[in-house]
Formats: structure tokens, C-alpha cells, sequence
């Protein structure tokens, strides 16, 4: 095949052991191109509604695009599935080795389901395909098997995705880590993956990708590479990673300070690209075919957590497990960290659900003040160490309560703890405001998987002075941030097909992503008006698929904490009203052509060639 | 004088663009393993091995149809497609693994500096790479 693509999924059920090859069939690649249109499609036909997120018959898909492991700079690949933690549809990322290991495998996409019925790990060499026992690794964290398995295979060269104890626990906001270290993170995908029995998934692949129009398209990756050389962004990203926006979302007054109490840290120097270039980084890392190398590589020099390696702590990370705690000092955010990724959390959720546990301790509103003997409170970095590893294991008192996220926790402890649950559709939110960033509210509240950083947040718009159509965006307006959060929601659900990373997007303009789509796959998507009506198209199937499984749009709010007015910062004061999410949302839903109840209208669907749902859901 | 690529581990940030390139130059598709430089991680840095172009070629030496011969100006070891009867010596005898068995062709490969420009030297973003000219061999 000389597109971009294999045109095989491998389909393997994990009840029977079988497994067999698929075709992509044509409709599917034209509509759907890839990545997340391929597995948010795939997720409303093969899964029977209302499915168990953790049943035998939620189905586990890796999907590729058809620039994924190609020289296209900056593609990663995507784990789509229905989320433990929010019930609804789940399409989280991973960077790394893993994802071009599936196109050299011969693959576009690998559709696991059933349940296994003892610990099994799955190996795919080539076209071969072998289910192996797993009883050996069951209990090891995600890079102590990641070596195991490599040792047992006798091969280093092997991409391996494998989950931790949380996984194996089913903890709602367990993670997959991909080769090596990149996290499939949000929305409990590791919990999905324990649940089918399966510890890890070991490739070796040989096969070429081959693209359409060679010398065209080692044109249009030139014209890629420039584009990200030339971009102030960019050149920011390869120098700090992301740790540099802490001091940014500080001064902005975004940044999560005590469970999202306030939006300023007095510790976001200490924690930033300052604090991590001083006692960490001793090196950039990149993933497969990326020039930004936006991650950083060290060891901890000195001081409780010596000897530590870990990768960049990236900018959420930071946020939610330093500020939003109160701990300022960054080795042992790094420590908290790694802690997670071995583990097996995800770091995002893991804040926030420690935020929440440190609040209600606080408040004393827990049943078990302590944990492993010490108390829980903001700041102690010896109760979020503890809390994590209670967690996933899922140990009795705190752990357990916890284990299912922070929506799950509050409804057990009462209507007082619902006032600082800080989650959206049941998905701990990212560490942006957003108070005082209206169009940052607004992404959040429409986010397909619940409250997510990667789904249209207008960051530069808001907060950073970038124009929207020429003119100057008012952060606290509660008008005029539809259309912009739509426009970007859609060209990133775009790109998601091909699959982008959030990062190379930064740098490479639309026409140049169009280009590289034409010259690998020789089809074309004309202009930037068809990456949007791709987007559309796959935005509105996402949430035809949350409607179906019950997701009410009454879900599409921000927590009462967001409600109540910010206690400092540039923004002091700010809070949002039940009037201005109406204003924001039923400009939202109209711009969208959804009625005002927030459903997809029957002409809408029509024109993005989407199945006509017509009196297929009943909302209040 | 010889040209070699001299790799620098320091610099290096393990993307592996080098060997995409070398794979989609030499074999029309992109797959590291079919690349003609190694990536070898290493503790905490990843180290491109590339063909040292040696002076004492052991892969040259034990060739027994002669398709392996050294050309004269660069010093760059070469094979002769045609001559190459697939027979797999050179690759077992080249101690850093950095001699390809092509299936397809049946036909053993190596790195041929892209014929004095390398496209891994001309992709690597950071420089990790670096085409060099060494002088005062002493047994020239």
C-alpha cells in the first residue's frame, strides 16, 4: 500500500484467544481518515450501548493515522475506548515508540476485546500473533515489565504498552504506558486494559510505511521542519518542554493552588523549568520522527528522592500534583511524578484527586484522616506519596474511596464534599483556571471526554494576546468564545485523524498538515474548510456515542468551585454565574447546530453524512 | 583523508529521524529497522552507531566474492550490488551490526554515505550527527 496506510486492523478477542486481520473497509478511511475518527466510529458500532466500561464487551483500541510512523514531524497514535471514569467515549494520546511500532507491524489500528481469563500479555511480531501467559508479571509497575518482558523476549527492540498495580485494580484513572514512558493518561484506559486481564502488548514490526508521493512528500516534511524551526513556540517548547507555562499560568492567575481555591502559587518558580533545569534535566528526549524534543531526560542529584531518573515533569504535572497540593519543592514533585507513572495513574487525575482528598480532610469530611499513618493535608508530600501507592492498590479507607476519582469520592461523602469536587463529566479537570479565561471555561464544559486541556482551549486568544480573526479577545467576555472554541475543537478532532501531536501544532500551519495528508495518502481534503468538516463530522459522532450512553448535557457545566470568585490574581474576584455558562453554552450549541438541549439537529447530521438519531435520546 | 559520521551521544535525543530517513532513502518506505545506523540506548543517552567506514574492514576482509571494496578518494567501503551474492559474512563479521541483510533483494547493504551527503547528517535535528574528515592515517 503506497498511502500512508496498512488497510488491516487486527482484531483479537481475548475470551477466545482468536485473532484474525480485518479490512478497513473504503467508506470508513473517507470518512473517517484515522486515529480519533476511526475509534470514536468504531466505539459506537462495536460496543453495545451502555455497556460496562470494565465488561468483557468494551472493546480496546490502538489506532494509528495514516501519517503516524511516517517522517511526517510530531505524529503520535491514540488509545480509544469507553472511559471507567466518566462513562463516556475516551481517545487519550501517547508520544513515544509504540504507536509506529503498529504501522510497522503492518497494522492502522489493533481492536482488543473480551476478557481474558488469567493475566496474559500479548506479543505481535510481524503478522504473528500470540497470546502469552502473564501470570509472572502480574503486580509489576509499568517499567519494571516494560524490561521483563524485553528480557523474556530476549529482544530490546520490542514497543511495549503495559499498565501498573492501578491498571490490574481497575483504579478509574489508571494509565497505559507506551514505549517509553509516554503515557496513554487520562480517562482510565489502564483500567479497561486490567480489567480484560491483559498486563502488556510487545511489538516488533518490519514492515516499511510508504507514502503516496515520496519526493512531494519529503518536500512538504521540509517545509514541516521549517515551520517548526521558525516558530517562537516551538523553540520555547525545545528549550523548556512544557514546564515553562507555570510561571505563565502564575502571572495569568490560572494556575490550581489548593483543590483550584486560588489561581497563584508562590512556589511556581521552584516547581517550573527553573526549579527541573537545576536539580534535573540533564538532557532533551524526543519521540519517534519528532524534532521539538519537548521532553527532558535526568536524575535527581541529591537530597531524599538521589538517584530518581525521570523525564521532564510537564507542565499539568507540575501544576496539578505541585501547586494544586501546595508543594513547591520540585524534587519531590518529580518524585510524586514518577511515583504515578510507574504506578500507573495518570498524573492529571492524580492531582486532582488528591487536591479533593486534602480539601475534605481538611474539612473533615473523611472518614480516615490518615493515611499509612500520616495526615492528610495540603503540603505533605508524605500523604500524597502514600495516598498514590493506597490508591493503587486500592487498599482499604482512603485508597479505595479514591480509586474511583473524584466524582465517585464526593458522591460517598455527601453534598458538602460536591461543592469542591472540581471534575466535568466525571474527568478531574487540567490545570487551567478557568476563571478568568472564559474561552478556556467554555472548551472545558464541551470537551467530548469531560474536562480535558487538549480539546480547543484557546489559550493564546484568552491569555496570551493572539487575535482571533483580527481582533483582540476580551478573556472575561461570555460572548464571542463560541466560534473560536468550535474552529479549534474541529481542527484538532482534524488532525487527531492523522494523529498530531498537540505540540507539532504549535508550529505546523493547516496548509502544510493538508499537504502532508495529500502527499502521503494522495487524497485531498482541499482546504482548511474540509479539516473542518471532518472535525465536525467526528465531533458530532462523539456525541451522538455520549448521548447514547446517557452522558446528559446537563453535564456540559463547570464544578461549583468555578462558581465561587477567584481569592487572588489578575483576575481577583471572578467567578462564573449560572447565566453566563447559559449565555456561552447556547451560543455554543447553536453555532454547532444542536438543538438547545445540546443534542446534534437531524439537518446537521445530514450534512456531515452522520446516521440520522432522530427521537434515539430522552433528556429532560 | 577519509569521511566518516562521527555521532555524538551527548547531543543525541533518540528521535530516530536518522534512521527514517536512511530507511525511506535506501528502501522507499520508512521503518527504523530497516535503517543502516543503529540507535543504541545507553544508561541515560541514546548513541547512533554508525559504519565506521574502518580502514581494517573486517567486512571487506571476509567477503569471499569480492563485492566489497573500498573507493579510493573517500575511503568509503562500499558493496557492489551485483557482485553481492547474499551470503550474510560481511554482516556477521561487522562487529557493530551495522551491515543489513535486504530480504527482498537477497543482497547484503551498508551505509554508503548517501555518496558524500548523508541524509542522516542533513535530518538530525540537534546535531547529534556530523559528517567528518579525518586526516594522518598512518598507514595510508
Amino acid at each position: 500500500m503506497n498511502n500512508g496506510y496498512f488497510d488491516k486492523f487486527l482484531m483479537i478477542d481475548l475470551s477466545s484467544g482468536n485473532s484474525r486481520e480485518a479490512v478497513v473497509p473504503d467508506w470508513l478511511k473517507a470518512s473517517f481518515v484515522g486515529g480519533k475518527g476511526y475509534g470514536l466510529k468504531l466505539l459506537y458500532d462495536l460496543t453495545p450501548p451502555q455497556c460496562d466500561p470494565l465488561a468483557a464487551d468494551n472493546v480496546l483500541m490502538f489506532m494509528t493515522g495514516p501519517l503516524t510512523g511516517t517522517l511526517a514531524p510530531s505524529m503520535r497514535a491514540c488509545v480509544v475506548t469507553k472511559s471507567p471514569l466518566t462513562g463516556a467515549l475516551l481517545d487519550s494520546y501517547f508520544g513515544g515508540s509504540f504507536g509506529p511500532e503498529i504501522k510497522y507491524c503492518g497494522y492502522d489500528g489493533i481492536i482488543i476485546t473480551g476478557r481474558a481469563s488469567e493475566p496474559v500479555y500479548l506479543r505481535v511480531d510481524d503478522g504473528r500473533v500470540e497470546i502469552r501467559p502473564a501470570r509472572q508479571l502480574w503486580g509489576m509497575n509499568t517499567l519494571e515489565v516494560n524490561h521483563a518482558i524485553k528480557g523474556e523476549l530476549q529482544d530490546d527492540s520490542v514497543k511495549i504498552a503495559s499498565i501498573g498495580p492501578a491498571g490490574e485494580n481497575m483504579v478509574s484513572f489508571a494509565l497505559i504506558s507506551c514505549e517509553y514512558n509516554r503515557q496513554a493518561g487520562r480517562g482510565g484506559a489502564g483500567a479497561v486494559m486490567g480489567s480484560k486481564n491483559l498486563k502488556a502488548v510487545a511489538l516488533r514490526g518490519s514492515k516499511p510505511v510508504k507514502v503516496s508521493n515520496q519526493s512531494k512528500f519529503l518536500e512538504d516534511v521540509a517545509l514541516a521542519y521549517r515551520e517548526l524551526r521558525d516558530s517562537p513556540d516551538i523553540q520555547d517548547m525545545t528549550l523548556h518542554g512544557t514546564a515553562s507555562s507555570v510561571p505563565f499560568a502564575n502571572e495569568t492567575g490560572v494556575l490550581p493552588r489548593r483543590n483550584y481555591l486560588d489561581g497563584t502559587f508562590a512556589g511556581a518558580v521552584e516547581i517550573s523549568d527553573f526549579g527541573q533545569n537545576k536539580h534535573l534535566w540533564l538532557r532533551s528526549d524526543a519521540c519517534t520522527g519528532c524534532p521539538i524534543r519537548c521532553s527532558k531526560v535526568g536524575y535527581l542529584r541529591s537530597g531524599r528522592y538521589r538517584g530518581t531518573v525521570s523525564d521532564i515533569v510537564e507542565y499539568e504535572t507540575a501544576a496539578l500534583l505541585g501547586s494544586n497540593l501546595e508543594i513547591s519543592d520540585v524534587k519531590a514533585v518529580t518524585h510524586l511524578a514518577h511515583l504515578c507513572d510507574t504506578l500507573g495513574l495518570d498524573c492529571m487525575s492524580a492531582g486532582g484527586v488528591l487536591g479533593f482528598a486534602m480539601e475534605a480532610a481538611e474539612k473533615n469530611l473523611l472518614p480516615q484522616q490518615q493515611v499509612r499513618g500520616h495526615e492528610i493535608k495540603f503540603g505533605s508530600v508524605e500523604a500524597a506519596e502514600s495516598l498514590l501507592r493506597a490508591i493503587a492498590l486500592r487498599e482499604d479507607g482512603p485508597g479505595s474511596l479514591l480509586a474511583g476519582g473524584v466524582r465517585r469520592a464526593a458522591e460517598k461523602l455527601g453534598a458538602q464534599a460536591k461543592q469542591f469536587a472540581v471534575h466535568i463529566k466525571g474527568l478531574e479537570t487540567p490545570a487551567w483556571g478557568p476563571r478568568g479565561a472564559t474561552g478556556i471555561a467554555l472548551s472545558l464544559m464541551t470537551a467530548d471526554r469531560g474536562g480535558c486541556h487538549q480539546r480547543g482551549m484557546p489559550l493564546g486568544e484568552d491569555l496570551g494576546g493572539a487575535p482571533w480573526q483580527g481582533r483582540q479577545v476580551d478573556r472575561l467576555a461570555v460572548t464571542g468564545k463560541a466560534e473560536i472554541v468550535i474552529h479549534k475543537q474541529n481542527y484538532l478532532a482534524a488532525l487527531d485523524t492523522f494523529v498530531k501531536c498537540d505540540f507539532g501544532a504549535f508550529g505546523i500551519s493547516p496548509a502544510t498538515y493538508l499537504k502532508l495528508y495529500h502527499s502521503c495518502t494522495g487524497q485531498s481534503l482541499e482546504n482548511e474548510e474540509g479539516l473542518q468538516t471532518l472535525g465536525a463530522r467526528i465531533w458530532n459522532m462523539g456525541r451522538l456515542y455520549n448521548l447514547r450512553e446517557g452522558v446528559d448535557p446537563a453535564q456540559d457545566t463547570l464544578p461549583p468551585r468555578f462558581r465561587e470568585p477567584l481569592p487572588s490574581g489578575p483576575c481577583k474576584g471572578h467567578r462564573f454565574t449560572r447565566d453566563d455558562l447559559d449565555t456561552m453554552l447556547d451560543e455554543y450549541y447553536q453555532l454547532r447546530g444542536w438543538t438547545e438541549k445540546g443534542l446534534p439537529a437531524e439537518e446537521t447530521l445530514k450534512k456531515l453524512q452522520l446516521p440520522d438519531t432522530k427521537n434515539k435520546f430522552s433528556f429532560s | 583523508m577519509r569521511a566518516v559520521i562521527y555521532s555524538k551521544f551527548d547531543l543525541c535525543s533518540g528521535c530516530n529521524i536518522c534512521r527514517m530517513i536512511c530507511s525511506e532513502i535506501k528502501t522507499g518506505g520508512t521503518n527504523p529497522r530497516l535503517a543502516l545506523l543503529n540507535l543504541e540506548k545507553h544508561g541515560l543517552v541514546n548513541r547512533p552507531v554508525v559504519c565506521a567506514q574502518c580502514q581494517n574492514a573486517f567486512c571487506l576482509k571476509v567477503c569471499p566474492v569480492g563485492a566489497i571494496y573500498r573507493q579510493e578518494d573517500s575511503g568509503t567501503v562500499l558493496i557492489d550490488g551485483p557482485k553481492c551474492t547474499g551470503c550474510g559474512l560481511c554482516a556477521e563479521a561487522c562487529q557493530i551490526n551495522t551491515i543489513v541483510m535486504d530480504q527482498q533483494e537477497g543482497i547484503a547493504r551498508k551505509c554508503d554515505l548517501c555518496g558524500g551527503d548523508p541524509a542522516c547528517v542533513r535530518y538530525c535535528p540537534t546535531g547529534a550527527l556530523e559528517l567528518v574528515a579525518l586526516g594522518g592515517d598512518k598507514d595510508e
